[in-house]
């Protein structure tokens, strides 16, 4: 219990503050150096006692010899560890409040087809959740409609600022569509019905091609408009897909659509895991710390779904649930997959580098190194590891309020406890 | 009146003698006299008397036998080649009960509309003439029959499958009171709505009965005392509770027949069970036991495997039970347990022999199957003297057969019901098979007709005239007047269209006419040259039934072949050993078990040389882990019949086949404390259990564990349905206050009757004796709660009342009233974090447990959720993230649990004395990279890792096996 009471005033120094509302952080304004730490930079080996420099919220040196600017604030960090902040590939945050509460939910929008909503449009920057998943290490989040068929874009979010603009690290990373469930006996319609919904939008993308080379007049379809990337490759499909045949048949489809596809959830991806390697179709693995859907499956079948399609050769991100309350369990969910034979390293490439580059955000993200952006974790240790704390997190450079409404909530009745106590005492 | 309506006047003249109806128009009076001569006669199971004679003289048998002169006046029945079989009886049907529900509303009956004991099934008889042509073609000559609706449903009878009036049907009444376990939704939807509450009403009724007697008693002898109530359905189970009457249980599954067991050891009651197929999983109790049993015959469907990927969503449990189904009954038999069949559970009646059959193929006797739907039921139902064989004074019930009943095909041909025939399946009469020389009268075509029998019975052929053979079109034949059609294509003899034939067949010659087209009707006869070859159709190629199944229990995935060994003396060597006590963690820790207890810890131990010493050098040892609040492993969770059902016990309803349990186990989960839901203010009594994979629900209890009981506030109580007492928060504490001075005035009553035993005794209602048990602290009140308003107030509550809150579940504000939980006394029941599904959840904070233990609130975590219960360790890991210190960390799902729980006399803690409860770690159990090698509950080891690799390759096998099979071999 002594030891407890030590933690608590080592984990909030920023007691008393809970009244206030943790205020977004400022845009860096001048050099940071985060000197005398392990920085785990996931771009290679691990520098000790490394020095990290970043301004204006990108990161211009890291080593053990680096030459650091007049006006650089500098850290000490001795003792402690960096790593890139972590990626969450499928999450509901900013679009996610009270579970119960439909008014406010805004993550199915009416009908099956609904290509052309924008997550980052509707995120709210005042969630709770928001701080919470901050505080916890998870500093970008691919945030995500749901529902339908098409269920709209997803959009890469920073965990800071006041405004969703602002908070918008790129939108329209992918489009998220649910594969049609293949144990249903309207399978082969609800196909029908996706193909049909990609024909129409693949012949009005041709359309609106040849009506800026001077064809004729086209009226604006806003739904295939936002389809349009697709077919340029500039967008991937996000296809959630976790039975096999589900797996497989979105490939095959793929294919002959000659669209770039991401799976999203992949239960049973590791049954075809030699085709999905040999087609270099990235996984986002949403269930790590689950049970079996079947009872001759082994209980550690999840659990143990990261090292199989590791050793396959799969590309694979772990995202686990999109439930917003839940963000800060991301650490936990990529984790126990080291317990069942993924090495630790790819357990932490698989919240940093791998959605970095299955979200097309390597330019910022993913690593620590010069060019990228400033948003990191200061740690005493791994971030997957639960005696671990996250003390410090940066975004974009941007020194993060690490309040959130977990904390808040405990120093406040902290109070009434240590009030009782002093009374008791009296 | 509706004597004239009988239709089959011929063969079944009503001449009965013990009858009552007027006899109207022509008195008939047809000799009932009958002799079967040159007939197989089994006259009894194991009986047999070839060429025999069986005679039967006004419905009852009246000789049988080898030297048997034929009376005079008898009709005579050569039925030379064929077989006479004693009619068999079916111990459990529904026949005549109706197909609609019908809800009773009238008279003096139970409050509760699934209380229906007071029904008679010879009363509501009702003839369904399909149903009974349908059984008796079966073979069928007399059935048990019961009111089919509710939980206790009304006595059974023994109905004849005559064609007289119900009067006439009727064998006996009142033979047995019947009961199930389900409720019949069609009744309406009222209390109880769950398994849990089924038993419970089921309990409550007998005890019911028991004082609706006594209270009788007592007013008779003095009947100046208020009258009690006279309840004709608890008047109906009087011969119930005193003994005299055995009770049916109607089960579904292994685990129902297992709660039939429970009901009668608290009531001391004898049972017959009705079965449900599953018999051969729990053989050893059944002959223990040695209730009588009823068992079906009707088998699963066939898993769907019409594609791999369908396949893979077949569970073992269906694949075993689909392959070991049919051998149930020989099983049953192998094992000398007694059982009578029944073609219940059967969709289609007409398929009993084929099932019956197939149970035979799959290891049952001819003689047992035979037995069982002779000797046995007859000797159930007390009816031995009259029906069962065929030996002289007995009921003139018999089947006539074209072969062995059980070893071949053989059709049944007649079934005869009180000395009157049921003709089933027709014998042929004409034999048209065979090549035909045959010419037109007129000289214009000759040559052969070739007919042949098909083996669906129909027939098939062709005609060669003038050397040109055409196949006939179609062929059919009308037996009873040995008359064949057929027609045939002439366009091969320059005719256009059809030509169409009709001839009557008379030994070896044939005769007709044909009607051509253009030519009118031609005369033609013929001979035949020569017989067709004789198909033995009645001969049956038995399954091939070829693999070995593990025998185990559960019957499923990861099932046992027995329960794992129990080492007198185990030392583990080396740990580091949490050991939850006050010796703290033990590093180079021991632990030494003996008999199944912790026997002492700490550094270099010794131990006898037979013991078992596990060297966990660098390993983890900790207590076993144990889950506060789980809801797996259930057949029901919830009785929302009523907002307060104190009186249900989820310890009645444990299932056997709980995958979750060995999930659970491989996370270190050795102890659960499975909670009714949180539909009701008060909810139903809890049960704690350990978590012995394989073992029966029974013995998972802990023995000595407190009893406890679920509470529930907040928005889960308010929210059912929309026209239940309370939709409030207030409300809820109303009802809740309300309750509490019933039972009050329940016990204070009970004190007084106590005291001077004077006027009509008090009934015992279980729901106050529980309320009762609340107040005075005997039974331990375990509460889901979310807001600290809520909290707060049962706390006040319990106070006015004087007792204490066992501890509050969820708690999601639980850290808001934390100071008031450590004055009250209560623990704090909680999750890591869990937050905002609902509005009430918030504020739930990852901090809670910790600002709970600061405050000095004994606090635990806990599940709620089958998947979490598999890894409480990582639930207290979290802790660690929030601040708390290691030790702190895992109490919460160790010592703290068992004290909140009442248990830490037994668990929770590595202390000399405890149940060696532990489990072995590859590292921390705190840490993200941990998992569970061993988990080991009072000194036996019920999961190992290495074991489990070999578990699923013996899974992938069988199962590949079983679908193999099925693909191949499978029944529909």
């Amino acid at each position: 219990m002594r030891k407890l009471i030590m933690m608590c005033i080592l984990l909030f120094t920023a007691r008393a503050g809970y009244a206030q509302a943790p205020v977004p952080a400022p845009l860096q304004q001048q050099p940071i150096a985060l000197t005398g730490a392990t920085i785990h930079t996931m771009a290679g080996e691990v520098i000790e006692n490394g020095t990290l420099l970043f301004q204006e919220g990108v990161i211009t040196a890291l080593g053990t010899s680096v030459s650091l600017p007049d006006n650089a604030v500098v850290e000490d960090l001795s003792g402690k560890h960096i790593y890139p902040g972590l990626i969450d590939s499928y999450s509901q945050m900013g679009l996610f409040e009270i579970g119960s509460i439909e008014m406010t939910l805004d993550i199915n929008e009416q009908g099956d087809v609904n290509p052309n909503v924008r997550a980052e449009r509707a995120f709210h920057p005042e969630s709770r959740h928001i701080a919470i998943a901050r505080s916890a290490g998870i500093l970008t989040a691919i945030s995500s409609p749901g529902g339908g068929l098409i269920s709209g874009q997803t959009a890469a979010m920073r965990m800071e600022g006041w405004t969703w603009e602002e908070m918008t690290l790129r939108p329209g990373v992918a489009l998220l569509i649910n594969w049609p469930n293949a144990n249903s006996d309207s399978y082969e319609e609800n196909l029908e019905t996706l193909q049909n919904v990609f024909d129409d939008a693949r012949a009005y993308s041709r359309a609106r091609k040849a009506n800026e080379e001077g064809g004729s007049w086209l009226a604006m379809d806003t739904r295939w408009e936002s389809m349009i990337p697709l077919f340029t490759k500039e967008r991937p499909l996000l296809v959630n897909a976790n039975q096999v045949q589900q797996i497989q048949d979105a490939i095959t489809w793929a294919e002959s659509e000659d669209l770039e596809i991401i799976i999203l959830g992949g239960r049973e991806s590791y049954m075809v895991s030699e085709q999905i390697r040999r087609r270099d179709i990235p996984v986002v693995i949403t269930t790590v710390i689950g049970s079996p859907g079947r009872s001759w499956e082994s209980y550690d079948h999840q659990y143990s779904l990261p090292a199989r399609l590791h050793r396959a050769g799969v590309r694979f991100a772990i995202s686990g649930s999109a439930s917003a309350p839940y963000a800060h369990r991301l650490p936990w969910e990529a984790g126990a997959a080291s317990a069942f034979g993924l090495p630790m390293e790819e357990a932490i490439r698989a919240l940093t580098v791998y959605p970095a580059e299955i979200f097309d955000l390597s330019d910022k993200l993913g690593t620590l190194e010069p060019g990228k952006n400033a948003t990191l974790l200061i740690t005493t240790g791994n971030p997957l590891e639960y005696e671990t704390r996250i003390e410090q997190v940066f975004i974009d450079g941007r020194k993060s309020n690490m309040m959130d409404m977990h904390r808040q909530l405990y120093q406040k009745y902290r109070e009434k406890v240590e009030a009782a106590g002093a009374a008791a005492q009296d | 009146m509706a004597f004239c309506l009988m239709p089959a006047i011929y063969l079944s003249p009503d001449t009965v003698l013990a009858q009552t109806a007027p006899t109207e128009g022509m008195k008939e009076n047809t000799a009932r006299v009958h002799a079967f001569i040159e007939a197989e006669i089994i006259l009894s199971p194991g009986n047999r008397i070839s060429n025999g004679t069986l005679v039967i003289r006004d419905g009852v048998i009246e000789a049988a036998g080898e030297n048997v002169s034929v009376p005079a006046d008898a009709r005579i029945w050569n039925i030379q080649g064929k077989t006479i079989y004693p009619g068999f009886i079916d111990a459990y049907t529904t026949a005549g009960m109706g197909k609609s529900d019908r809800e009773v509303n009238q008279g003096n009956i139970s409050w509760n509309p699934n209380i229906r004991a007071q029904l008679s099934a010879a009363a509501e008889y009702l003839e369904d003439e399909e149903e009974v042509a349908e059984l008796r073609g079966q073979g069928f000559t007399a059935v048990l029959t019961a009111p089919p609706l509710g939980i206790f449903r009304g006595s059974a009878a023994l109905v004849s499958l005559n064609d007289r009036e119900v009067a006439g049907k009727v064998v006996k009444e009142n033979i047995v009171q019947t009961s199930g376990f389900r409720r019949s939704p069609g009744l309406g939807f009222s209390y109880p709505t769950s398994a849990l509450g089924v038993y419970a009403l089921m309990r409550q009724t007998l005890y019911d009965a028991e004082w609706h007697r006594e209270a009788h008693q007592a007013y008779q002898e003095n009947p100046s005392l208020e009258r009690p109530e006279l309840n004709s359905a608890l008047l109906a189970l009087n011969e119930v509770i005193t003994g005299e009457q055995p009770l049916l249980i109607e089960t579904s599954g292994a685990e129902e027949i297992l709660r039939a067991y429970s009901l009668s050891e608290e009531f001391d009651i004898p049972l017959w069970i009705v079965g449900n197929g599953h018999e051969y999983q729990i053989l050893d109790v059944l002959r223990e036991k040695q209730f009588p049993m009823i068992i079906p015959v009707a088998l699963p469907e066939k898993p769907d495997l019409d594609t791999p990927e369908k396949s893979m969503n077949v569970s073992l449990a269906d694949l075993r039970h689909y392959y070991l189904a049919p051998e149930n009954p020989g099983r049953l038999e192998k094992e000398g347990i007694r059982f009578s069949l029944t073609s219940r559970g059967l969709d289609n009646k007409s398929n009993f022999l084929k099932r019956l059959r197939g149970a035979v193929d799959a290891g049952l006797s001819s003689d047992m199957a035979l037995r069982a739907l002779t000797t046995h039921p007859a000797e159930l139902l007390g009816v031995s003297d009259s029906h069962g064989t065929l030996e002289p004074g007995k009921t003139a019930n018999l089947i006539v057969a074209d072969g062995d009943l059980f070893e071949s095909n053989a059709k049944i041909l007649d079934v005869w019901v009180d000395g009157s025939r049921f003709a089933v399946n027709k014998e042929r009469r004409t034999d048209f098979a065979g090549t035909w020389t045959v010419s037109v009268s007129d000289g214009s075509a000759s040559g052969r007709l070739e007919l042949e029998e098909k083996s669906s019975g129909g027939a098939a052929g062709s005609v060669t005239l003038n050397g040109i053979r055409t196949e006939l079109r179609s062929v059919t034949l009308q037996d009873g007047a040995s008359r064949i059609r057929a027609d045939f294509r002439g366009d091969r003899y320059d005719l256009e269209g059809l030509i169409r034939v009709t001839a009557s067949i008379s030994g070896d010659e044939i005769t007709g006419w044909a009607e051509v087209p253009g030519q009118g009707r031609l005369q033609w006869t013929g001979r035949r040259s020569s017989a067709a070859e004789r198909v033995e159709d009645s001969a049956r190629t038995g399954v091939n039934r070829n693999l070995t199944l593990s025998n185990i229990r559960p019957s499923m995935e990861y099932g046992r072949e027995s329960m794992p060994e129990k080492p007198e003396t185990i030392l583990i060597r080396n740990a580091t050993l949490w050991t939850m006590g006050e010796d703290g963690i033990l590093e180079n820790g021991d632990l030494l078990i003996r008999n199944g207890k912790v026997a002492a810890t700490g550094t270099g131990l010794n131990a006898p040389g037979d013991a078992l010493v596990i060297n966990a050098e660098g390993k983890h040892v900790t207590p076993g882990l144990i889950d506060a609040h789980l809801h797996s492993g259930v057949a029901g969770v919830n009785e929302i019949g009523n907002a307060i059902t104190a009186e249900v016990r989820i310890g009645d309803v444990l299932t056997l086949n709980n995958i979750w349990m060995y999930r659970q186990l491989a996370g270190g989960l050795t102890t659960a404390h499975v909670m009714h839901g949180s539909a009701n203010p008060i909810g139903g009594q809890n049960q704690h259990i350990k978590m012995k994979w394989g073992a029966l629900p029974e013995d998972l209890k802990i023995e000595d564990a407190p009893v406890t009981v679920k509470f529930a506030l907040g928005e889960n109580p308010k929210r059912v349905g929309t026209d239940r007492y309370p939709e409030t928060r207030m409300g809820v504490e109303q009802i809740i206050a309300d309750r509490f001075s019933m039972a009050r005035d329940y016990e204070t009553r009970w004190n007084e009757w106590e005291r001077n035993r004077q006027g009509i005794p008090p009934r015992r209602d279980l729901r106050m004796d529980a309320l009762r048990d609340i107040l005075n602290g005997d039974i331990i009140v375990q509460s889901h709660s979310y807001r600290q308003d809520e909290i707060l107030m049962l706390m006040r509550l319990a106070e006015e009342y004087g007792f204490r809150i066992g501890a509050f579940h969820h708690g999601v504000e639980a850290y808001k009233v934390a100071n008031e939980l450590a004055e009250h006394g209560a623990g704090a029941v909680v999750w890591s974090d869990w937050s905002s599904f609902k509005i009430e959840a918030q504020d739930g904070i990852l901090y809670n447990a910790r600002l709970l233990s600061e405050a000095g609130v004994l606090t635990s975590l806990h599940s709620d959720d089958s998947q979490i219960a598999t890894r409480m360790n990582w639930e207290a890991a979290k802790m660690v993230r929030a601040g708390m210190d290691p030790e702190d960390a895992l109490a919460l799902v160790t010592i703290n649990t068992a004290k909140i729980l009442g248990i830490d006399h037994r668990t929770g803690s590595l202390e000399e004395g405890k149940d060696g409860d532990f489990v072995i770690w590859r590292g921390n159990p705190l840490s993200i990279t941990t998992k569970v090698e061993q988990t080991w509950i009072e000194g036996q080891k019920f999961f190992d890792l290495r074991e489990d690799r070999t578990l699923q390759q013996r899974i992938q096998k069988e199962r590949s096996e079983l679908i193999n099979w099925i693909l191949e071999e499978g029944y529909e």
